[in-house]
């Protein structure tokens, strides 16, 4: 109990007291990666939620009102960085679990992945920092 | 502005920025009632009935949502949400009106220090200084709401000018406070740059949240300022 209260304490101090420190360097980012284990075998890993090739100016000025899927997919990033910095089962499972809400609705089970791109003098570099076991669907969203 | 004014037209601006944060959680289904519950808080606080306590709600469940996502859901812009619950809350709880807008004027510094310390810090660093660290942003950050803005990294003449342009208003931000009318023009650079972050980055709950702070910011000056050094 004493403990839960004093990690909530460090989570709230960050809000009272903030750094302020965005973006003082372009980290490595992450991007989710999943793939569907189907009829005994794993098939190709495939990029969650991926971004639109374009939008325009009214859906952005849309967005501005209205952006939860985006909004979603920001905590996700957060929770990539999360499990990479300090691991824990909680930034596992809601990985896990919006991957899930996004599978077609039948008994199927997944694994994902964490892929890091950087940049190293002028190449864009990617590296799987996180792979997770194999997950059941029902599981996931259990 | 006085300062009642100015604590109205928060909690007026923060209600419905937050009822906008809720709408969007209950739309992806998380914990509904949470979520219900800050609902009924921000009507409350809009048509001003129970609103000290609605200011509390809204505060209490912040930290709640901070045990159900093991921290910010939305990274600063939560925490700005806090950080503003936190300053309206207090000023309620104030035992006079000295500690009321001592609790007011907190906000307002840390609005000051949220643009000076994010310039600073990428002022000195080079990749900043050259335009580079913003074309990787557009490059292979996470944040680009479309592919097709990602061949932004290329501009890099463009990218320059904005790395300098963003750079040079944070740091120069404070110097603003001596004067009500740069304040305001201040204000509304710093808004415009909030309202590119949401078109580029999605971070629409940024913009929202910051403009929340403004209202403190306007009285500050005025209420130091405006006071301190006489117009000639």
């Amino acid at each position: 109990m004493l403990l839960s209260l004093l990690r909530l304490f460090g989570l709230l101090l960050p809000a009272l007291i903030p750094s302020w420190r965005f973006f003082k360097t372009v980290a490595p980012s992450p991007r989710v990666e999943y793939r569907l284990f189907y009829r005994g075998s794993w098939g190709e890993w495939c990029e969650d939620r991926p971004r639109p090739a374009r939008i325009g100016t009214l859906q952005m000025i849309r967005r501005l009102f209205w952006n939860p899927a985006w909004n979603e997919q920001l905590f996700m990033v957060s929770c990539s960085e999360r499990l990479i910095d300090t691991p824990t089962v909680h930034s596992a499972a809601e990985l896990a679990r919006r991957i899930a809400q996004t599978l077609p609705e039948h008994e199927v089970d997944f694994q994902f992945r964490l892929v890091f791109l950087s940049r190293e003098e002028d190449q864009i570099i990617k590296s799987v920092e996180y792979e997770s076991a194999r997950i059941s669907r029902a599981e996931a969203l259990a | 502005m006085s300062f009642e004014d100015t604590l109205r037209l928060t909690e007026l601006m923060l209600a419905f920025v937050i009822a906008q944060q809720s709408l969007e959680h209950l739309s992806v289904r998380h914990s509904p009632w949470l979520f219900g519950l800050r609902l009924v808080c921000c009507a409350c606080l809009a048509i001003g009935v129970f609103g000290p306590v609605a200011v509390w709600g809204l505060w209490g469940i912040s930290v709640l949502m901070l045990h159900r996502f093991q921290g910010p859901y939305n990274g600063g812009s939560d925490k700005m949400t806090i950080l503003i619950l936190s300053c309206v809350s207090l000023a309620h709880l104030a035992p006079n009106v000295f500690w009321a807008e001592m609790a007011l004027a907190y906000l307002a510094v840390q609005l000051v220090l949220s643009y000076f310390v994010s310039g600073w810090i990428k002022i000195v660093n080079p990749e900043w200084q050259s335009g580079r660290a913003l074309s990787d942003v557009f490059r292979f950050s996470a944040y680009p709401v479309s592919e097709g803005l990602r061949d932004w990294a290329d501009r890099r003449l463009v990218l320059f000018l904005m790395s300098w342009a963003v750079m040079l208003l944070e740091v120069l931000f404070p110097l603003t406070l001596l004067n009500a009318q740069a304040l305001q023009l201040a204000l509304l650079c710093t808004a415009a740059f909030h309202l590119s972050n949401a078109c580029f980055f999605g971070l629409n709950r940024f913009f929202w949240i910051w403009l929340c702070a403004y209202p403190s910011l306007i009285w500050f000056q005025e209420r130091v300022f405006e006071v301190a050094i006489p117009v000639w």
